[in-house]
């Protein structure tokens, strides 16, 4: 679609920080009549210097302070980080820990999830999709904090394994969860995702076409619905993920509609996944006991995970010192970035919401 | 570790083939790639690697190094369109002196590199020569000091001395 | 701090010492000061003697022309504004509560002993003691002037629709049309909210508003004529009479249909309400009202719902008709609440339509069917059905 911007036509607006559809960020957009002609994002209100913060303190002292810009994935943060330091420290999480470690991600993931889903509702005018995954939320933060002690931010991974054991019955209370969880997700399919009027707007809206998608970098869920098939569980396996079986969600389409299936689907396979690895967590230690401060040997490493955005990357380089030397943190939603823009142009303004939170953008996580 | 690091090896060779010298490889691990060229020739790398089919860039790094007065710019790529080339991650670098911290961009490579250089000249003072928007991304609009990340920027709570063992 | 209850209970302490004073002093001075204007004394005694007796009052206030037979009572109390606007806030309460129950929540529960039923109340006192802010650049006059006007036009829209037989405030020959050039007006007050706050986001869902409503009114009115054509009348008395034996949306189930969809865009309600698009427009052209100005708003808005449930009522469900095991009153308000009802599960299960999609479905689906269902009227009638 063709949108000439003509001189004294367009109306300029800012759409946040302090907005109800924007979170801690601003568009810039430039509208004429219902069309917006250009998009500039403002990220960085809620930049607090994370990779600064990592040069300053140890290799234990990161972990908090790292889960902070994404406390509804903590894990999914977090992941890469002890990945990447247990490479340094030459080590490897014991098997139970690995699964632990699975099931705790994929919480996350869930949760992660119901919020986006929650927020998507809303913004779509859907009050009940904004009520039911926020209250259906609760069932998977309760497990979660069975198992890490604390709502959102566990610090429950730490470098040669995880805090601490599972707590008994663990494995019965979740299964009783997932099965109570699968048939709300058939009702949230009845009530939403097949309702005539969401279909009408999200289908055919901000397509982001395969080699778009490739060119500007997007990850995750977004680069999925465009019709490639891009999962870090499967490309690249870690913490024994690839003992576990289940097929990649992909889509063809690329616009708002397969961006969100994407998700859905996501929701099941988590549920999926989980009951695999509890049926295949074996017993045995949980951590790697580890005296005193730990140093990684002079180096660096790379590790990337599946967070529930997209690629988690980190790039860790050591010297040898009980703090690291630069910590590099690739988050996803800083990748879509160059995305929103590109999408928003040409659409309409009532569309926008419809994108921006498509595309799972969470202003905390880019800015770190 | 036992795995095999063929794929790895014959990316790196059919590198070395086309540019000799003008490529240093660091290291090759499984499913990692490390290699340093000068910023004059990077553009070229960039080209080629990127037709070798690594057609995305997930971050870039810079990296400040006092004792040895450079600057250290990471592309880390992969290509998420080849089903051998997405497992591995490639690291195409840069090293340069501090005093003159200039480096072409990549963003008509790589497009998605554009926010994570605007990112990393905030962040460091590295200018990507040709990039469309060399200014303020994530800090404050009234920020009146050195880049954070280069490493004479201290934080006051914290004074930690690095290389210490 | 005080519970809403509490606060209750002071307000009507006040009220009744002040009450119980005023006569005690208030009356004396009014009796030795009034006679000096020359005020004759049979005045100032049919007063003193009103609040004595109630009865007395009421003939006092008859006397005045406001009893309950007048027509300012009717206007005012009931079956005007102040019916309207109670039941408004019992609509706001059933809309939550409903859509709490829906959505797997409890909703308002702690004003009031029972479920929360004085938290419209609570709310309308919170929003009375507000601040009203009127936007530096606003233009004043208008800015100020639209909340009044957005009530006057709701009022109005009240005064021409009957409860019953008996209960009515105005009967007119031609009641239909009266009430749809009334409604005629909300597009430009909508416009003039949105002009005169000064600000973008206002104005585009003002503009919005304007294109939605302008383009609704015409299937709005169209669905109706079949409804007129088959009882031959505009006067909604007789129209509800014509449906004794058979209710109208049965014949014109389509015109029913077309009818219901364009008010909700009237109404501006899920899953037509673009004009306040939270996600995109903040709060439309309601953005910059607040305090009671914003409750104003509201509470027009809720009248209009009233107003138009009732109406869909009267053209479509047989108004008060029903057995005579019933009272009138009580057949309409049971019809009205399966309207509000369902206007409200549609506001809990829909998401929000894009402009251009409202505007194509207004032109391109809800015109046509509404022409569609005048040739049935015209087939209905000629058969002589009804």
């Amino acid at each position: 679609m063709e949108v000439v911007d003509q001189e004294g036509r367009t109306l300029t607006f800012s759409i946040g920080p302090q907005h109800p559809g924007s979170g801690h960020f601003r568009l810039i957009v430039k509208v004429d009549g219902d069309f917006i002609v250009d998009v500039k994002p403002d990220p960085g209100y809620v930049h607090r210097g994370a990779e600064k913060m990592c040069e300053e303190r140890t290799y234990i002292q990161n972990i908090p302070h790292l889960e902070r810009p994404v406390i509804f994935d903590s894990s999914g943060i977090l992941f890469p980080y002890v990945l990447a330091v247990e490479e340094l420290l030459g080590v490897q999480a014991p098997p139970r820990a690995q699964y632990i470690r699975i099931i705790m991600a994929e919480l996350n993931r869930i949760i992660s999830h119901l919020y986006w889903l929650a927020i998507y509702g809303i913004f779509l005018g859907h009050s009940t999709m904004f009520m039911w995954p926020m209250g259906d939320r609760e069932l998977f933060i309760d497990l979660a904090e069975a198992i890490g002690g604390t709502r959102v931010t566990f610090s429950y991974f730490v470098p040669g394994g995880v805090r601490n054991d599972l707590p008994p019955g663990f494995k019965e209370r979740a299964l009783k969860t997932f099965s109570y969880y699968e048939k709300r997700l058939e009702e949230y399919d009845k009530i939403f995702f097949s309702n005539p009027m969401f279909l009408k707007r999200t289908q055919g809206i901000g397509v982001l076409k395969r080699e778009d998608a490739i060119r500007l970098g997007v990850t995750g869920p977004n680069l999925r619905a465009s019709g490639i098939s891009s999962d870090t569980r499967k490309d690249e396996p870690y913490s024994s993920y690839e003992t576990i079986k289940w097929d990649i969600p992909v889509r063809k389409e690329g616009d708002c509609y397969a961006r969100s299936m994407v998700r859905f689907q996501e929701l099941f396979d988590s549920l999926n996944i989980m009951r695999q690895a509890l049926d295949l967590i074996p017993e045995g230690s949980v951590k790697i006991p580890m005296r005193g401060q730990i140093k990684g040997k002079v180096g660096e490493s790379f590790a990337r995970t599946e967070a529930a955005r997209g690629t988690m990357f980190y790039h860790i380089i050591s010297d040898g010192a009980t703090h690291p030397y630069r910590v590099k943190i690739s988050v996803p939603s800083f990748r879509s970035l160059s995305a929103m823009p590109f999408l928003l142009k040409g659409n309409h303004l009532a569309d926008m919401p419809a994108i921006y939170w498509g595309l799972d953008y969470w202003p905390v996580e880019a800015d770190k | 570790m036992s795995q095999s690091i063929e794929k790895e090896e014959l990316l790196l060779s059919s590198i070395k083939d086309k540019f000799g010298d003008k490529v240093r490889e660091l290291y090759v691990n499984p499913k990692r790639i490390k290699i340093l060229v000068d910023r004059e020739n990077i553009l070229n790398v960039a080209t080629f690697v990127r037709d070798l089919g690594f057609d995305q860039v997930i971050s870039v790094g810079g990296t400040d190094f006092p004792k040895e007065d450079s600057f250290v710019v990471d592309y880390h790529l992969i290509g998420v369109e080849h089903e051998d080339l997405k497992k591995i991650i490639f690291d195409l670098s840069t090293k340069f002196p501090k005093n003159e911290p200039k480096t072409p961009t990549l963003m008509e490579v790589w497009p998605s590199a554009e926010y994570h250089e605007q990112e990393t000249f905030e962040m460091l003072g590295i200018i990507f020569e040709g990039h469309p928007r060399m200014e303020r991304l994530l800090l404050p609009e009234d920020w009146n000091d050195i880049p954070p990340l280069r490493k004479e920027f201290k934080l006051p709570s914290r004074l930690v001395e690095h290389g210490s063992s | 701090m005080d519970t809403f209850e509490e606060f209750l209970k002071r307000v009507i302490t006040i009220a009744f010492w002040l009450l119980l004073l005023g006569p005690v002093i208030v009356l004396p001075i009014i009796l030795l000061v009034l006679p000096q204007f020359g005020v004759p004394v049979e005045v100032a005694n049919r007063f003193l003697i009103a609040l004595i007796n109630p009865l007395g009052m009421l003939q006092f206030i008859d006397s005045l022309g406001l009893g309950p037979s007048s027509l300012f009572f009717k206007i005012a109390a009931f079956p005007g504004f102040t019916f309207a606007a109670l039941f408004a806030t019992l609509v706001i309460l059933y809309e939550r509560k409903l859509l709490a129950k829906m959505q797997n929540r409890v909703g308002p529960l702690y004003a009031g002993r029972f479920e929360g039923i004085l938290q419209p109340i609570a709310e309308l006192f919170k929003l009375i003691f507000k601040e009203l802010l009127t936007p530096e650049k606003a233009d004043k006059p208008f800015f100020w002037a639209v909340p009044f006007l957005a009530i006057a036009v709701g009022g109005a829209f009240l005064a021409l629709i009957p409860l019953s037989p008996e209960i009515y405030i105005a009967k007119s020959e031609i009641g239909l049309v009266i009430i749809f050039a009334i409604l005629s007006f909300t597009p430009l007050i909508v416009l003039t909210a949105g002009w005169a706050s000064a600000n973008k986001f206002s104005f585009i869902g003002g503009l919005r508003a304007l294109h939605q409503l302008v383009s609704y009114e015409i299937p709005l009115i169209l669905s109706t004529i079949g409804v007129v054509m088959l009882s031959g009348s505009l006067d909604l008395m007789k129209i509800v009479q014509a449906q004794a034996s058979m209710w109208f949306i049965l014949p014109q189930f389509i015109g029913a249909a077309v009818f219901f969809v364009t008010m909700l865009a009237e109404l501006e309600r899920i899953p037509f309400d673009l004009p306040e698009a939270d996600s995109e427009l903040v709060a439309g052209w309601y953005t910059e009202y607040s305090g009671m100005h914003f409750g104003a708003l509201q509470l027009a808005n809720y009248i209009k719902l009233y107003g138009f449930s009732v109406l869909f009522t009267l053209l479509f469900l047989g108004g008060w008709n029903g057995p005579a095991i019933l009272p009138p009153l009580a057949w309409l308000f049971m019809k009205l609440f399966i309207v509000i009802s369902f206007i409200l599960v549609i506001r809990g299960t829909n998401t929000r339509i894009r402009i251009d999609q409202l505007i194509k479905l207004g032109w391109v689906y809800l015109i046509p069917l509404a022409f569609a269902n005048i040739f049935i009227a015209l087939a209905v009638a000629s058969l002589g059905i009804v």
